[in-house]
């Protein structure tokens, strides 16, 4: 199937945007120590695989709502168990997030490009 | 022959009969452009967005509240300590190790507190002492001229493992405890025994 323009031009930037959030994710994991930096560490593996994901167009229908949900999930849960512990609260933390926040509108704009009607006349 | 008349009964079901296959095909058509641009019954992108926006919120909070409580991490906070030079009673050459100290030779805080170190050395003598401590922990600091943080800044640093402080001058070093372990800080000028060790709990 062919993707219009700005569904293409979502996709890659929402790889890219996956790609810097799970690295920095991965630095994150690795540069603090401890059980709760680990976690980080496993988040951001999967973020890298879901960026491999989009990249090859797979399943793209389960795959866009899928990664749209599990990055507003991260972001709620960072925003929760900061509140809570106080904990990831720095420069690093913020960045990611910040970026994670684009990630979402990102996301949610490949999702209403790819299941525009104009596709399927 | 003449020819049978058509009745006007027979036109009329013909015309009926060409009404409805018109009717079928205009169905059958409707119906197949219905299966071209609807393959499968499917939510608009809004109300998909919408959904999955609210069960990623709603599992979000839920597991987020969960790992705070089950962390239990208490809140970073500001913590101040006061650290002196020190020495003990003997005689250093006798004994081949310098007699400094640090007092306190011992802080502990948890991890991702901010630490404030004001450091003052106190030497009797003309003998400068350096903070020093190793690796992952840098931290900036400004020393003061004078036995506390009011005299005009003397030097400062940003990111060092290491500073001068010489005698009675007054050093603010602060950083954050990123890692937990036991760290080392010491006096580069009396080693081994002028050092203390970083607890961080976490």
């Amino acid at each position: 199937m062919q993707m219009p323009k700005g569904s293409a031009m979502f996709r890659w930037s929402a790889v890219v945007l996956l790609f810097i959030t799970g690295l920095l994710d991965v630095y994150y994991g690795n540069f603090y120590a401890g059980f709760y930096e680990n976690l980080w560490y496993a988040m951001g593996t999967i973020y890298i695989f879901t960026a491999a994901v989009i990249a090859a167009n797979f399943e793209p229908r389960f795959a866009q709502p899928a990664v749209f949900g599990y990055a507003i999930f991260l972001f709620v849960l960072w925003a929760t168990t900061a509140f809570a512990t106080g904990v990831g609260l720095d420069t690093i933390a913020y960045l990611d997030k910040a970026i994670e926040a684009l990630l979402v509108v990102n996301m949610a704009l490949l999702i209403r490009s790819s299941r525009s009607p104009s596709l399927l006349r | 022959m003449c020819k049978a008349p058509i009745s006007a009964n027979s036109t009329t079901s013909s015309n009926y009969a060409k009404k409805e296959n018109l009717h079928k095909a205009l169905r059958i058509e409707k119906l197949e452009r219905t299966i071209v641009t609807q393959p499968t019954r499917q939510w608009s992108a809004e109300k998909l967005l919408l959904v999955v926006s609210v069960v990623a919120i709603v599992a979000g909070a839920a597991v987020g509240t969960s790992v705070g409580y089950a962390v239990h991490y208490s809140a970073p906070t500001t913590r101040a300590f006061y650290l002196f030079n020190s020495s003990l009673p003997f005689d250093e050459h006798t004994w081949g190790i310098p007699h400094d100290t640090f007092a306190p030779d011992r802080i502990t805080v948890n991890k991702g507190d901010k630490v404030v170190i004001y450091y003052r050395n106190i030497e009797d003598t003309t003998e400068p002492h350096t903070f020093s401590m190793d690796t992952p922990y840098t931290f900036d600091a400004v020393v003061h001229a004078g036995q506390n943080e009011t005299f005009p800044v003397a030097t400062s640093v940003k990111g060092a493992s290491d500073v001068v402080v010489q005698v009675n001058q007054t050093a603010t070093i602060t950083f954050t405890a990123h890692w937990a372990g036991v760290f080392r800080y010491y006096c580069a000028y009396h080693q081994p025994t002028m050092t203390g060790y970083l607890a961080v709990l976490g």
